[in-house]
């Protein structure tokens, strides 16, 4: 048991613990959150139709992990993410991508040495099809803009997946969820949607 | 026709706010860093610069200070759209001369209404 260290600001909120499987300290991040990590600490999360971006400075080893998806799109369903590019979806992927990104730059990270991973994005929500390929499509479609590069990537898929990333490595271990009982995560997943879809993340205006 | 500077690193972001700003009839023209919206800022006078915070080369509290030492954007109204929300980041940008703090994700609707009255 080590003491675990302190969160950047803005992070405290996260559940963080020491794994003693994987004799590391470790931070564990729901739908909608996020965590970056100074420290060499795991994070861990399980994907069902979500999908987490893993983006580190490899020459820094600061580095963290999304894990959102995007609101149901009630406008033109157009999944065109450039043309049709101020819809909600892609506001709140857009935020929740840059805002992983601005979180790493500020811990010290340079964009120009940083390493992307993505994972997640299963048909796991039965009754709703597709909607972990339309978040990997955005997510691709994302980098490709900002010229990032996909270094590695496990997407799609009909399981929820666990994955363990290692900012200061690089390293990520996923398992695939075959056998356990995946209601939880279900049931968190439709929970986040719910709050997306009815609550949009619309930033606070505030004239000086 | 009035003429609006958008400043962001995100080439997604820019492309989102000036579609955003394009349709609601304004003339848009986009930088990517605090240097290169300084540069453009000296070119041509803009009515109101729309800058990200967080950016290499210069960020966008630096280009606030900039931009308010020159005579010409003294009064300009500048408005922040970024990821921040702590105080005292916000603090730094109203101390620079910023005139407003809009926070990511925008809403289409109340950054052009924002913009509507501080023009």
């Amino acid at each position: 048991m080590t003491n675990i260290p302190t969160a950047i600001a803005g992070f405290e909120h996260i559940n963080r613990y020491w794994d003693r499987n994987m004799h590391v300290n470790a931070a564990k991040i729901l739908p909608g959150e996020f965590y970056v990590s100074l420290h060499g600490e795991m994070i861990v999360t399980v994907l069902g139709s979500c999908v987490s971006a893993c983006i580190r400075d490899k020459v820094r080893g600061v580095g963290g992990m999304n894990h959102f998806m995007l609101p149901m799109q009630n406008e033109h369903s157009s999944e065109q993410w450039g043309s049709n590019s101020v819809s909600s979806a892609s506001r709140y992927g857009n935020w929740a991508m840059e805002y992983l990104i601005n979180e790493i730059l500020k811990a010290g990270g340079k964009r120009e040495d940083l390493e992307v991973k993505v994972f997640g994005g299963g048909q796991v929500l039965s009754n709703m099809t597709d909607i972990g390929q339309r978040n990997v499509a955005f997510v691709k479609y994302y980098l490709a803009k900002e010229g990032l590069k996909i270094s590695a990537m496990d997407a799609g898929g009909m399981y929820p997946r666990k994955v363990l990333y290692f900012p200061d490595t690089g390293a990520v271990k996923v398992r695939k969820l075959k056998s356990t009982r995946n209601d939880t995560i279900i049931s968190r997943e439709k929970e986040y949607i719910k709050d997306i879809n009815t609550q949009p993340k619309d930033g606070a205006v505030e004239l000086f | 026709m009035t003429k609006i500077l958008a400043v962001d690193d995100s080439a997604s972001m820019r492309q989102m706010v000036s579609f955003t700003l394009k349709g609601a009839g304004y003339e848009v023209v986009e930088a990517a860093d605090g240097k290169l919206a300084l540069e453009q800022a000296k070119k041509q006078q803009f009515d109101l610069v729309l800058s990200d915070v967080n950016m290499p080369v210069m960020d966008g509290i630096t280009l606030v200070k900039e931009l308010r030492a020159l005579s010409n954007y003294k009064f300009t109204p500048i408005l922040m759209l970024t990821t921040e929300s702590a105080g005292d980041k916000k603090m730094e940008g109203k101390q620079a001369g910023a005139t407003g703090w809009l926070v990511k994700p925008f809403n289409p609707d109340q950054l052009l209404a924002t913009i509507k009255k501080v023009l």
